[in-house]
């Protein structure tokens, strides 16, 4: 089970905006409004060419107070050697720059690249100081535990 | 610590142990947990996930109710070593002969480790912790289930066996009926 990557889920969706290619663009305190965007991170050399993660939406849209409102929230996070290691999705957040912090009362996914972990529920807080994702209401994880082999020879 | 072993709740962690004989390879299998919020710590070198709120673990081993729980995040997908559940701890199983068997206490923990070539996996049930089945009740501080081995141990232990009038009524019936099969005219 690999949550590991789930430190740069949210988080990483917001800061991401500021470097996106959007289709369209819309200046307000150095957030920029994108629709139907996706924008990709890749790891430092030497791994420059590997992709880090990949974060993808329907919309971002900048709100006062260091807010964004991100819709349709898709993010992908890869390991250095490309095996995909979490994948997040939410319809509706919203992230605070200034705070550091994502959340939505709406529903949350996440899946471990492996597949061998998901856990989904509703409303969310994602804490990116201290790494801390609380999911308040309806929590449903599925964890695959893999044979155990205590077969003595 | 009064070492107890309790043949009738042997069989109640054979499932595992059972398990393990078989030569038929071994499929993976899918643990669910609900509860009504979770915190997932990862700053930490040991990552968390803890449970609040109705927390039900559905394993096909066994259920498991309790109302807060805390797992110990594997490194790069292997097996949770540490899980500590705690208030009303319910554990229902059933062994490898269908029987079910039930456990409650105030705080169950599990650990697992691997010691070169050995495994160890207990579960250790304190306050108010019992566990019972058909044949039998068994109380004690702590109860702790060993369940490489499926034997059970115990610390001030008191144990109530049950009259299972059901078995011998049964017998009595099986030894009648096959009596008048026998003498019974064809």
């Amino acid at each position: 089970m690999k949550i590991k990557g789930a430190q740069k889920i949210l988080i990483a969706g917001a800061v991401l905006f500021f470097t996106a290619v959007p289709n369209e663009r819309a200046q307000q305190n150095g957030v920029q409004h994108a629709s139907d965007f996706t924008s990709v991170e890749y790891f430092e050399p030497p791994h420059a060419t590997q992709m880090k993660s990949r974060l993808s939406g329907l919309e971002a849209q900048p709100l006062a107070n260091g807010l964004l409102v991100i819709k349709q929230l898709k993010l992908e996070t890869f390991t250095v050697d490309g095996k995909p290691e979490m994948v997040v999705e939410a319809p509706s957040c919203t992230y605070d720059t200034s705070k550091a912090m994502a959340s939505s009362p709406g529903p949350l996914q996440v899946w471990t690249g492996d597949g061998k972990f998901h856990v989904e529920g509703e409303g969310f807080l994602w804490r990116q100081t201290n790494s801390f994702l609380t999911i308040s209401n309806n929590v449903h994880s599925v964890i695959e535990n893999a044979p155990e082999n205590k077969i003595e020879p | 610590m009064k070492f107890f072993c309790f043949i009738v709740f042997f069989a109640l962690a054979n499932v595992w142990a059972l398990r393990a004989q078989t030569n038929a390879p071994a499929e993976p299998h899918l643990t669910q947990i609900d509860s009504d919020s979770v915190d997932f710590d990862m700053n930490t070198n040991a990552r968390t996930a803890t449970y609040i709120g109705h927390v039900r673990v559905d394993d096909p081993q066994m259920k498991l109710t309790c109302a807060w729980l805390l797992a110990n995040l594997p490194q790069d997908g292997g097996h949770i070593s540490h899980i500590v559940a705690e208030t009303n701890v319910v554990i229902d199983f059933t062994d490898d002969k269908g029987q079910t068997n039930h456990a409650t206490s105030d705080k169950a923990v599990y650990n697992y480790n691997v010691q070169g070539a050995v495994t160890n996996e207990t579960v250790t049930l304190t306050g108010n912790a019992k566990t019972e089945n058909a044949q039998a009740i068994l109380t004690g501080e702590p109860i702790i289930w060993n369940r490489v081995n499926g034997s059970l141990t115990a610390t001030n232990e008191h144990t109530i066996f049950r009259q299972n009038l059901d078995s011998a009524t049964t017998k009595t019936n099986s030894t009648t009926t096959s009596t008048n099969k026998l003498s019974a005219p064809k």
